[in-house]
């Protein structure tokens, strides 16, 4: 049970995830049909399935919004800000809800919110009937449309004492109007000049067209008290949208008379302008509608896999690569064209397997976007701003865990561009820029890399004030001046941040450093670029996947190493002799001193460097240290695997490789080497 | 598996030196022969190195030193047992090396006789039981615990019993 009860925590997430982004959308598209359909189905969703595993908080909350939603859906109700809201805050609390341990604030916050949205429930009804009087005056019409409607002809006079027991027949004429779509015919021709005029007396009579899905027995029940003191006729005219057709209406009104319509007039007026073939027609389109939308409802577009599966999918394909190139080998050495001609095409199918299982591996960036579009907007109303997100391309797909790790850096970068970069809209309008601000995370494919780029429209970097902050923090000699460059890259050593005050939002001292680091962790790479009142652009450059390595494959006597490019800044060919005679393993090179260290010994590999060796120089923050290795192979896209848990003590090895040939190499982590290395505990 | 076979256990035997080891088979996943073992740098020496399975990377243990016996010596008969272990409540796939597969035989859980008296020859805490299988003495191994982690962190290989092994070694390959 343990493990269902966990499950449906994870698809509760997802699907609370997409009621933000639904509720989010809502927001500025009210009356979208799909995103209150979408609402209301994850409101379904999670009512069922609450109550399925034991969640009865959850199952009992969303029960009324479902209510809601439904009739919201069904053109009963309408979206109001009051509901977005709650909605919003229901979100918030689902979360909270799915939670093991639910305390007294979150247990207070649920009978708050419970409270309101049953107000809700109720409140809106009587909106809602304001609306569509409304409605029925403006255009007589309202959004009911898929149910299967009669139109009604009723003709209610009330007895000149009606007043005498208390009824009030306007009344009775709303009940009706509460059925359906009406078109009302009053008749105050009856109605004595000032003089004669009895107050106790009812002179009005009423004829009404009504277009309801409501029996006839229901149009009785309304009379029900009132029987024996009017006349009342009500009949059927037919199984036609009556009074949401404009041409019926006009036709009739041209018949309206100062006593009573012809009943027989208006039976064969419907039939003249409805035919029944078109009618026939109509309602089999709608019911063909209705069953497509159906299908469409029920479609399984994506199903759930376990993690695990789709690793062992990836490993199955790697497998596949590895023989596929031997086989590729083989056929190449026999020659025989037939056998190529197979190769060939197994080559090709697996290149396409391969791609298929990368991308099944990675999720769209749009999954943790959605909750940067509530950081804005939640944000932006706590500093006064008024600032619009836009997002772009964020199908762009990433592998998850990048994504995971990816989303607090994100977040803060926004927080940053919320707090610092976009100005207050009276300041916004002195500098001549629109009074809104505007916040774009942009996502794109490059190369093998994902680019994300967050983008504001704010002040910009202000260089003076980075010169200054810089020579306070002695960062830079009093007299040194910054470039631009320089400043820009100022901004994202340890120790600096521009904030001038703690707020809320940011400057709560992790700086943009933490985020360089944590961005090269994942062999990923920051830039930003600023142009002073005009805004500023932070790019993120992050492999594709974590699993996938660009690397450099290169050698120390037998065994094969992989080290990921993105640290390798220089490769130099040097004499062993030249090194080894080097005081203290320091080599100076353009006027930089470089430490570099011996791998083959660190490694305990044995054996000695030939006269040449490849010394390559590693980077990692500002910190360069040269690796010295045999020879280097090439470039090489290495599919990483983990050493498992008996070799997890090994830090400085990420994991290991299988090559084309079935050989394995082992995947440095250049970062840890050189972390290790310059505080001097290596190994 | 039905109930009443529950008293009868299936084992997989292999020979360690001049010793016949047995494990249960729900934890042996295949026997491979041995390919290129790439060896991890600044490992414990028992650890070998890693493999290639199938497109997965498998870390490889020489199940002779893990019992505190001469490492083995990779010879036409010597093959690699993999096994799915549990190490801290995770499944994970690992090898092991022994001099020669043996068959996969049932044993009656009555037959089982408590762990042997084999002194400090072996580690004896891996050893759960041993049993006479065609005459043939076999001592049954907890392959978790020659795998767990604890286990592998700490390296006793006395030089004394070495030279036993050794002795012995040189004996059976006259």
């Amino acid at each position: 049970m343990e493990d269902f009860r966990n499950k449906f925590k994870e698809e509760a997430n997802d699907l609370i995830n997409a009621l933000e982004n639904s509720v989010l959308r809502l927001e500025s598209a009210p009356h979208d049909e799909d995103l209150i359909n979408e609402v209301f189905r994850i409101m379904h969703s999670l009512k069922g399935g609450g109550a399925m595993f034991g969640f009865v908080k959850i199952s009992e909350f969303t029960h009324n919004l479902e209510n809601i939603y439904d009739e919201i859906r069904n053109g009963k109700k309408q979206t109001n800000i009051e509901l977005v809201n709650a909605t919003f805050e229901s979100v918030d609390h689902l979360r909270n809800l799915l939670r093991d341990e639910i305390d007294a604030s979150i247990e207070q916050k649920h009978i708050e919110l419970s409270k309101r949205i049953e107000k809700l429930v109720t409140d809106n009804t009587e909106n809602q009937s304001f609306d569509e009087y409304q409605d029925m005056i403006l255009n007589g019409d309202n959004g009911a449309k898929a149910v299967p409607k009669a139109g009604y002809y009723i003709y209610f006079k009330p007895n000149a004492d009606i007043f005498d027991n208390g009824t009030n027949p306007l009344f009775l004429i709303d009940d009706i109007r509460a059925l359906g779509n009406t078109k009302i015919f009053t008749h105050l021709e009856k109605i004595p000049t000032f003089g004669k005029f009895d107050f106790s007396v009812s002179y009005t009579y009423w004829e009404i067209l009504l277009e309801t899905k409501e029996s006839v027995l229901e149009i009785n029940d309304i009379f029900m008290f009132v029987e024996d003191e009017c006349t009342l006729e009500i009949k059927k005219i037919g199984d036609w949208d009556l009074v949401s057709n404009e041409k019926y209406i006009e036709a009739i009104t041209k018949k309206y008379s100062s006593d009573k319509f012809d009943y027989q007039e208006l039976k064969s007026l419907a039939h003249t302008i409805f035919k029944p073939k078109e009618t026939e027609k109509h309602q089999e389109k709608k019911v063909s509608e209705k069953i497509q939308k159906f299908a469409q409802e029920s479609e399984i577009t994506s199903i759930r896999i376990a993690t695990e599966k789709i690793d062992q999918y990836m490993n199955l394909v790697s497998e596949l690569v590895t023989a596929q190139a031997a086989l590729k080998m083989y056929a190449m050495k026999t020659k025989e064209t037939e056998l190529l001609a197979i190769s060939e095409t197994i080559e090709n199918v697996t290149e396409q397997i391969r791609d298929n299982a990368l991308s099944i591996s990675l999720i769209p960036v749009e999954n943790t976007v959605t909750r940067f579009r509530r950081l804005v907007r939640d944000l932006s109303v706590g500093v006064k701003k008024d600032i619009e997100f836009i997002t772009e391309g964020t199908d762009t797909r990433i592998d998850k865990t990048l994504l995971q790790i990816i989303t607090d850096p994100l977040m803060h970068i926004i927080r940053n561009s919320i707090d610092h970069g976009i100005e207050l809209p009276s300041e916004r309008v002195k500098a001549g820029k629109p009074e809104q601000g505007k916040i774009i995370l942009r996502a794109y494919y490059s190369g093998s890399n994902v680019h994300i780029d967050v983008e504001d429209d704010g002040k910009g970097v202000d260089i003076e004030k980075v010169q200054k902050k810089a020579i306070e923090r002695g960062l830079i000699a009093n007299d040194v001046h910054l470039t631009k460059e320089d400043a820009l890259k100022i901004i994202f050593m340890p120790g600096f941040s521009t904030a001038e005050r703690v707020t809320d939002i940011s400057g709560r001292g992790v700086g943009m450093d933490v985020l360089k680091r944590k961005i090269a962790d994942v062999r990923g790479d920051i830039e930003i670029k600023s142009e002073k009142g005009q805004g500023t652009r932070i790019t993120l450059k992050l492999p594709l996947t974590l699993s996938i390595i660009d690397g450099l494959l290169v050698t120390i006597g037998p065994s094969l190493f992989v080290v990921p490019l993105t640290s390798v800044s220089r490769i130099k060919e040097l004499k062993i002799k030249d090194i080894t005679s080097k005081y203290q393993n320091i080599l100076v090179m353009d006027g930089e001193q470089i430490p570099f260290y011996f791998l083959r010994d660190e490694l305990q590999i044995g054996g000695e460097y030939p006269e040449e060796v490849k010394f390559i120089i590693v980077k990692y923050e500002n910190t360069r240290v040269g690796i010295i290795f045999d020879t280097v192979i090439g470039e090489y896209q290495a599919v990483l695997k983990p050493l498992g848990k008996l070799y997890r003590k090994h830090d400085i090895i990420t994991g290991a490789s299988i090559l084309g040939d079935g050989s394995v190499a082992l995947v440095l982590d250049t970062n840890k080497i050189i972390k290790k290395f310059s505080s001097k505990e290596i190994v | 598996m039905a109930q009443n076979e529950n008293t009868q256990n299936t084992y997989l035997t292999f020979r360690l030196g001049t010793e016949i080891f047995a494990a249960s088979i729900d934890k042996a996943v295949s026997i491979i022969e041995v390919p290129e073992i790439i060896k991890v740098p600044r490992s414990p020496s028992y650890m070998k190195g890693i493999i290639n399975v199938r497109g997965t990377v498998m870390p490889v243990i020489d199940a002779r030193m893990k019992f505190g016996m001469k490492p083995i010596e990779i010879k036409k008969r010597t093959v690699i047992v993999t096994f799915r272990v549990d190490i801290e409540g995770e499944n994970v796939d690992v090898g092991a090396l022994v001099d020669e597969p043996g068959a996969v035989i049932q044993i009656k859980k009555e037959q089982i006789m408590n762990r042997p008296d084999i002194g400090s020859k072996y580690k004896s805490e891996l050893i759960v039981g041993a049993f006479t299988h065609n005459e043939q003495f076999i001592m049954l191994v907890d392959i978790d615990k020659v795998f767990t982690l604890d286990e592998l962190t700490e390296i006793n290989d006395s030089k004394e019993e070495h030279s036993l092994e050794e002795h012995i070694e040189a004996e059976s390959h006259k």
